[in-house]
């Protein structure tokens, strides 16, 4: 097998990277009727295959579970989890040939095991659907030419999936067909049945195409969403330390900051996040934003480039055939960090607090969530893919810190995210020390205002302004926020 | 000898940006237990809040503990509605949870809970077992918080603070949720501490109250005014107290099917444990059924199924609006012929919706408003607003307000779309005797268009008039299915009152 985009011409990998349509509601209305009577068969009963299931199930559709055999015989947690469900589970060999939708939702890793398996057992005409690209994409699976190939990838966990569906909202959902698989015609049919059935049809549906899925998905996690945000974390963290301010507090304050902060950037953009600061407050933030842009660009660029050579997809299966080595090892690493090892004091910390006292994160946050953006654009990914993968998911990500810290996002995130954070991390953190050396504890632990006198000058006030409003991730981010009415608030501890 | 012991003196507070209290003066003395009670919003929780010290309020609050009792020296405030978060240190919970097993590991049990509370305050464990029998919690140490009923949530507040006995108790809204047998252990219970050294303050507009209370107010203007045993009842300006808004009164229901609901031999359990026991029962269109039986019996379980609320039901033969569950329809075809209210929707609703979203959602069955519901939906959203007297707080956030009104809104939410099938699970909790009376007569009226109604309550004297039928559950079983003889007197004398010129 080899990397499919890489025997793209050009001008098809432009074409497949560039596929992007925000999705009108009026696109739905024919609801999960296309599926209607259909066997649906989901490999795998993990949080995402339960909770998908589960949704399906309440919808109207016929789901079943197939597990593989071991699973089955040893009752594993995911045999429970279909059974306690009254799903009917079977093996491979009893349910495959049934199935007129196989839902892959196993992990990446298991990808090219799981539908080599199940691929000659699958009848003719059937559709497999994959919740992300990268078995596609970057592993180059080949899949028989009768089978129609679609993707429908929720954007949140699994318990999110589930618990939006049942209050009658959604989470937003990328779809898309693959272009090679598609001999009848019905995938995108398919694909948007299927996001009806899980209640994504509420929350904004993105068509995208599984190159731009893959190559937006694995940038937007190992810069701004994962790598940025631990990085950003351990320096503060460590900053305060050295300075003198309680360890409690500093762990607290980096543990639900970040939560509290990219709450406003859900909501309101950078724009909102930034017009919670005071204005001198703001005017700082924008200044040491612009510069950590300047330092962070070329490693930005480096994690583009590398994606979309394969030479990232690469290393890390090279990784996985050495029995995941580097992966573990630097898994085992983060959690011996200071800030992972520390406790959150037992101290109040208001919500405004958050942001006074926590400035350098605001300005790690607009940064990265800039730079991912323009790098993604540059590369030939869409404005609406290129929002997805950076701005709308940095809150999600923030809140499994707020959860457990740097430990539960990475036990949270695929193992293929994981693995690019630390690349991220490593090279990062080297290339910000100069910086760090000059931040002190107004940017970092304490109130920026205090001791200030709040005024700023007008017109350096609104050439910022003006910087923050017009930048390409927030014009964009304006509309698709609008689209998605369903912006609820993340509950904070 | 009568030595004061809470003494308050010009205390002023605020909710939100509006005063609630203002320059309240009260003293409580020695021996004296107190009834707070009277209309919702009218500050009684802040009240509470403020002595116990968990609100931010002006003014004078002193407390003189009893230096020779062994009581714990301390205020202990048990909120109206029991908070809990997850294992992750988060609340965000949605009322359907509880019925999914996958999803209730993720709280604390019961035990684990109490023994953290009898650490914390260093609480004797041998004592803990006889309370937990008085108040039949027992057999739930095993579950997890995720998994409890309202009722529940309510007993474990309260087996934690009569373990704990502090010198003084403040107990918000103690008997919500509680079936009849357990008011009664409580108020034993509660006559036993107050004999004991405890003195009380409860908050509740409930009628049956322990023995010792033997001080009663209520507030008004921001003010504590003493009241008599025998002016509880007050009679304030309700708007519920008008008829039925025209776009509902005047529309008659269609059902579906003559039969909403067969249920033939229906099993639920978790694990080993069986919660719902071979229930039989037909519910014909226009029925008006009450759903009766202790905490824990299976209420709420049975009426899950019956929303499409319970992963279950897809093991289970029964029939809704005449297609077989599982046959292909989906929840929100089920859901959009059922308006439902219960505790547990009320307390996992989404708390930052404003009254006006969280009403106009009831057309959606969403918890939130997620789309343009258009003009005529808005208009009668409006009206129903105006109708529960929420003109002034629509656009508030249901999170600022007071339970009571909270509770209005999402009543207002379960009617709006004139259901066929309206369920009401203690519609009334938190409300007022007259706003109870009033809503009760506005399901008479709603019912006479054909609606087929399921209501939950304990106490006879707070049923609608319009029930025919009693259905009566017994640990997971069906004790008894009976005819409400009276149904046809009781019929004829909502004519007369609908008749009467207010």
């Amino acid at each position: 097998m080899s990397n499919y985009f890489n025997t793209l011409p050009l001008r098809e990998q432009l074409n497949q990277l560039g596929v992007c349509d925000f999705m009108d509601s009026a696109e739905f209305l024919d609801g999960v009727n296309v599926l209607k009577g259909k066997k649906l068969v989901i490999v795998g009963c993990g949080a995402q295959g339960l909770n998908q299931g589960l949704n399906l199930r309440d919808s109207g559709l016929d789901v079943s579970y197939t597990l593989r055999k071991e699973a089955i015989e040893g009752k594993r947690d995911s045999w429970k989890n279909a059974t306690e469900n009254n799903f009917t589970v079977g093996t491979y060999e009893e349910l495959i040939p049934t199935a007129d939708v196989v839902i892959n939702l196993t992990p990446d890793k298991q990808h090219t095991a799981v539908v080599t398996a199940i691929m000659p057992l699958m009848k003719k005409g059937a559709t497999l659907l994959y919740s992300h690209g990268f078995n596609i994409v970057e592993e180059g699976m080949q899949i028989r030419k009768d089978i129609t190939v679609i993707m429908v990838a929720p954007k949140c966990p699994g318990s999110e999936v589930r618990a939006e569906y049942v209050r009658g909202f959604g989470v937003p959902t990328l779809i898309a067909v693959h272009p090679e698989n598609d001999p009848e015609g019905k995938g995108l049919a398919q694909a948007k049945a299927y996001c009806v059935g899980t209640g994504g049809h509420r929350a904004g549906v993105l068509k995208s195409s599984f190159v731009a899925e893959v190559k937006s998905d694995l940038m937007g996690e190992q810069t701004i969403l994962c790598g940025l945000l631990q990085t950003g974390s351990i320096l503060s963290f460590d900053k305060m330390v050295e300075k003198g301010i309680d360890a409690g507090y500093a762990s607290k304050l980096v543990q639900y900051g970040v939560e509290v902060i990219t709450e406003a950037l859900k909501h309101g953009g950078v724009t909102g996040m930034m017009d919670r600061l005071s204005n001198p407050a703001k005017v700082k933030a924008f200044e040491i934003s612009e510069e950590l842009k300047n330092i962070m660009r070329p490693l930005f660029q480096k994690h583009q480039d590398d994606i979309m050579s394969g030479e990232f997809s690469s290393t890390m299966m090279a990784d996985w055939a050495a029995g995941d080595k580097n992966l573990l090892a630097w898994r085992a690493a983060t959690g011996e960090t200071a800030f992972e090892k520390t406790p959150a004091g037992d101290v109040k910390i208001a919500e405004q607090e958050y942001f006074d006292n926590y400035t350098l994160m605001v300005a790690f946050v607009r940064a990265g969530v800039e730079l991912a953006f323009e790098t993604m654009v540059q590369a030939g990914i869409k404005p609406e893919s290129a929002y997805y993968e950076s701005l709308h998911e940095t809150p999600l990500i923030a809140n499994t810190i707020a959860r457990k810290k740097l430990f539960e996002m990475n036990r949270v995130i695929s193992d293929t995210a994981e693995y690019g954070c630390y690349l991220f991390d490593q090279a990062c953190k080297p290339l910000l020390a100069d910086f760090m050396t000059k931040v002190d504890t107004d940017l970092v632990g304490k109130n920026f205002n205090e001791g200030k006198d709040g005024g700023v000058d007008n017109r350096t006030l609104i050439a910022i302004n003006e910087a923050l409003r017009t930048h390409e991730v927030e014009v964009i981010g304006t509309k698709l926020r609008k689209a998605m009415t369903a912006m609820k608030s993340i509950k904070t501890a | 000898m009568s030595q004061p012991v809470v003494h308050i003196a010009n205390l002023n507070l605020k909710y939100q940006s509006k005063p609630v209290l203002q320059d309240l003066n009260w003293t409580i003395n020695r021996y004296e237990n107190w009834l707070l009670c009277g209309t919702s919003g009218s500050g009684k929780t802040s009240l509470a809040k403020a002595i116990a010290g968990v609100a931010h309020s002006y003014g004078n609050i002193k407390i003189e503990f009893n230096a020779q009792s062994n009581l714990p020296a301390t205020v202990y405030y048990v909120a109206n509605w029991f908070q809990f978060k997850d294992l992750e240190g988060q609340s965000n919970f949605y009322y359907q949870q509880r019925y999914n097993k996958q999803s209730t590991e993720t709280t604390a049990t019961v035990k684990a809970e109490l023994e953290s509370f009898g650490k914390k305050h260093a609480l004797q464990f041998n004592e803990l077992d006889s309370i937990l029998a008085a108040l039949g919690f027992s057999e739930l140490k095993h579950s997890t918080l995720i998994q409890l009923s309202s009722g529940e949530h309510k007993k474990l507040q309260l087996v934690k603070a009569i373990w704990l006995k502090p010198q003084v108790l403040i107990l918000d809204l103690p008997y919500n949720g509680l079936d009849t047998l357990s008011r009664q252990n409580l108020n034993a219970l509660l006559e036993e501490i107050s004999e004991a050294g405890t003195q009380l303050i409860l908050i509740s507009n409930d009628d049956e109250l322990p023995s010792c209370i033997n001080r009663f107010a209520v507030i008004k203007e921001g003010q504590l005014v003493e009241i008599s045993a025998d002016e509880r009842t007050g009679n304030e300006f309700d708007t519920l107290d008008q008829p039925v808004p025209a776009f509902l009164a005047e529309t008659m229901v269609t059902s579906s099917s003559a039969e909403i609901i067969k249920m033939i031999d229906v099993n639920i359990s978790y694990g080993e444990k069986r919660v719902l026991k071979n229930i039989n029962w037909e519910v014909k269109a226009g029925e008006k059924w009450v759903l009766q039986g202790h905490n824990g019996s299976g209420k709420s379980t049975l009426l899950s199924l019956i929303c499409g609320d319970h992963p279950q039901a897809y093991a289970n033969n029964f029939h809704l609006f005449g297609n077989k569950r599982g046959s292909g329809e989906s929840i929100w075809e089920i859901k959009k012929r059922i308006g439902l209210i219960s505790p547990e929707l009320h307390w996992y609703f989404d708390p930052s919706a404003t009254v006006f979203q969280s009403i106009v959602s009831g057309f959606y069955d969403s918890s939130g408003l997620f789309c343009d519901p258009g003009y005529s939906k808005k208009v009668q959203t409006d009206e129903l607003i105006s109708y529960f007297g929420l003109d002034e707080f629509k656009n508030t956030l249901m999170n600022e307000l007071p339970l009571g009104k909270q509770r209005l809104a999402l009543l207002a939410r379960t009617i709006v779309k004139n259901p066929e099938l309206l369920i009401l699970d203690e519609p009334c909790q938190g409300l007022d005797q007259q706003q109870t009376k009033h809503f009760n007569r506005l399901v008479d009226g709603l019912c006479k268009n054909g609606t087929t109604l399921i209501y939950v309550g304990h106490f006879e004297s707070q049923l609608p008039d319009c029930i025919e039928k009693r259905i009566l559950l017994e640990n997971g079983a069906v004790k008894s299915v009976e005819n409400i003889l009276e149904s046809v007197e009781i019929a004829e004398s909502v004519e007369n009152v609908e008749n009467f010129e207010y």
